[in-house]
């Protein structure tokens, strides 16, 4: 019961009652953790002004976006003030608004002392707000360590990002460049792993004149996390590009 | 010490308010606390002159049986439809706890219903209630029993009708068997020992007492003490099968 105290947590489904305002899921949620009544309604009122929920503090939760869900449910966790939050899934199928002001929220709460244990698919949200990082694959720790050490880890060569005016067939074109390691489309980018970049934008801007082909974009890339993850875990980088398309359709679609 | 006794107590108390707030007003409670309990009387009845007092303890007990049970099939189950349960859960607060304050919701809604039935019922029929107080204190027994047999059949339900038919398998055998608006005494013996059993025949025999008698009678004080343990018996086997399903 004592280490319960001390913990707060927001499963990956929001789970307020619908059938109460805003106000008195907060006020439940801190009568079942024995906050005192002036100090329960004191820290209601920070909390609701804090995930900008207080003008609709009256209203049931039935009647919220699933953002404002998701904000409250963090809320109630937060009502007892705990040490350790534990979040799972916290922007799962929000928009884009919402998921930022969970993000800036999160990075908030652990300014002030909060330890945040969370679990996530978006690896972007990951390398965004945590400090240090546990890969899991089939049920086991894949790698552990801060996001910047993990990329480290696999830096041996260095990317380039390149979108041309057109995309068809590149792909075996690209890959047949020197110093050209490995190339990977993502929609209407390519990315192409090299061992020196300097001689390989000169190669690429040759690639387009040759080709008849006009560049939209290029950039050079460190590895992202997701690197590591294909890494570490074997995965495909193309079942990885496929399954983060869907993933961002699905969230813009909610 | 008194700490340990009282805080879990307030809980429950708070978790009770809450299901009270949430669930109350949900259809299926007042169907099946009102309208079948009616519609049963009303079938029995058409056999013929029914005693008043057996209409008043037996409508009465019914309402209770039906109303709580209803309110924890729908308490319960929604609770870990929508994931509610689980914020119970990960708060400070045992799963007996939790159990507690939803049988303590399911215990006031019966003596609303009980409230509803027996006084009015009681001044419809021209029946007066010789002992209102020891009423109240059967009523209460009644319903603490009701309500938490409503968490049993509530505990293995994924969905509300589901458990609504688990509690059926218990309530409509009751109904006919524990002499509801028949004396008991009319039943063949094997059935008069088999309603031994059911907590129902307690509340209506209490309930019938408080009506024709002023008097504390002995039978009255065991059916208020059986009411107690069936309450016990059935808080112990709730807690017990939802740790287990939880685990």
């Amino acid at each position: 019961m004592k280490q319960k105290k001390t913990i707060g947590v927001v499963p990956e489904n929001s789970n307020v009652y619908d059938e109460m305002s805003a106000w008195d899921n907060l006020i439940f949620a801190a009568q079942l953790y024995r906050v005192p009544k002036a100090e329960r309604e004191k820290k209601a009122k920070e909390l609701l002004e804090l995930f900008g929920l207080y003008e609709r503090r009256k209203d049931r939760a039935g009647v919220f976006s699933k953002g404002m869900k998701r904000r409250l449910t963090i809320a109630t966790a937060l009502v007892h003030i705990p040490t350790l939050l534990f979040l799972d899934e916290p922007t799962s199928g929000l928009d884009v608004q919402s998921s930022r002001m969970i993000r800036n929220l999160i990075k908030d709460l652990n300014k002030t002392g909060v330890t945040i244990f969370l679990t996530t698919h978006y690896i972007e949200e990951a390398d965004q707000l945590c400090q240090r990082i546990a890969m899991i694959n089939k049920g086991k720790i894949a790698a552990l360590d801060s996001p910047e050490k993990l990329k480290a880890s696999i830096q041996k060569h260095q990317i380039i990002e390149v979108s041309f005016d057109q995309t068809r067939n590149l792909e075996q074109k690209l890959s047949t460049l020197r110093n050209t390691e490995k190339v990977v489309q993502f929609d209407d980018k390519f990315r192409l792993h090299v061992r020196n970049t300097s001689e390989t934008i000169p190669l690429l801007t040759d690639f387009a004149r040759e080709n008849g082909l006009n560049i939209v974009s290029i950039n050079t890339l460190s590895p992202s996390l997701e690197d590591v993850f294909v890494e570490v875990t074997g995965l495909s980088a193309e079942i990885m590009a496929t399954e983060k398309e869907q993933k961002k359709k699905a969230a813009n679609l909610g | 010490m008194a700490k340990s006794i009282t805080d879990p107590l307030i809980k429950a108390f708070y978790i009770a308010m809450k299901d009270a707030r949430v669930y109350y007003f949900k259809a299926p409670n007042f169907t099946f606390g009102l309208l079948i309990p009616i519609s049963l009387y009303l079938a029995f009845s058409m056999a013929g002159n029914i005693n008043p007092v057996l209409i008043v303890a037996g409508l009465s007990s019914l309402a209770m049986l039906f109303g709580t049970t209803s309110i924890e099939a729908v308490a319960v189950v929604l609770e870990k439809q929508t994931g509610t349960f689980d914020r119970l859960l990960v708060a400070p607060v045992s799963l007996f706890t939790i159990i507690l304050g939803k049988t303590i919701a399911g215990f006031f809604f019966g003596l609303i219903l009980a409230a509803i039935t027996v006084f009015p019922l009681a001044a419809f029929s021209g029946v007066a209630v010789m002992n209102p107080v020891l009423a109240v204190i059967a009523i209460a027994f009644a319903s603490m029993a009701f309500s938490a047999l409503g968490i049993i059949t509530s505990v293995y339900a994924n969905w509300v009708p589901d458990a609504q038919m688990y509690a059926n398998f218990l309530r409509f055998p009751m109904t006919f068997l524990s002499g509801t608006f028949v004396a008991l005494e009319t039943y063949p013996f094997q059935m008069q020992v088999l309603a031994r059993f059911l907590p129902l025949t307690y509340s209506v025999e209490a309930l019938r007492n408080c009506i024709s008698t002023s008097a504390v009678t002995s039978i009255y004080i065991i059916d208020i003490a059986v009411l107690s343990v069936f309450t016990l018996v059935f808080l112990a086997i709730a807690t017990v099968t939802l740790r287990k399903r939880l685990s």
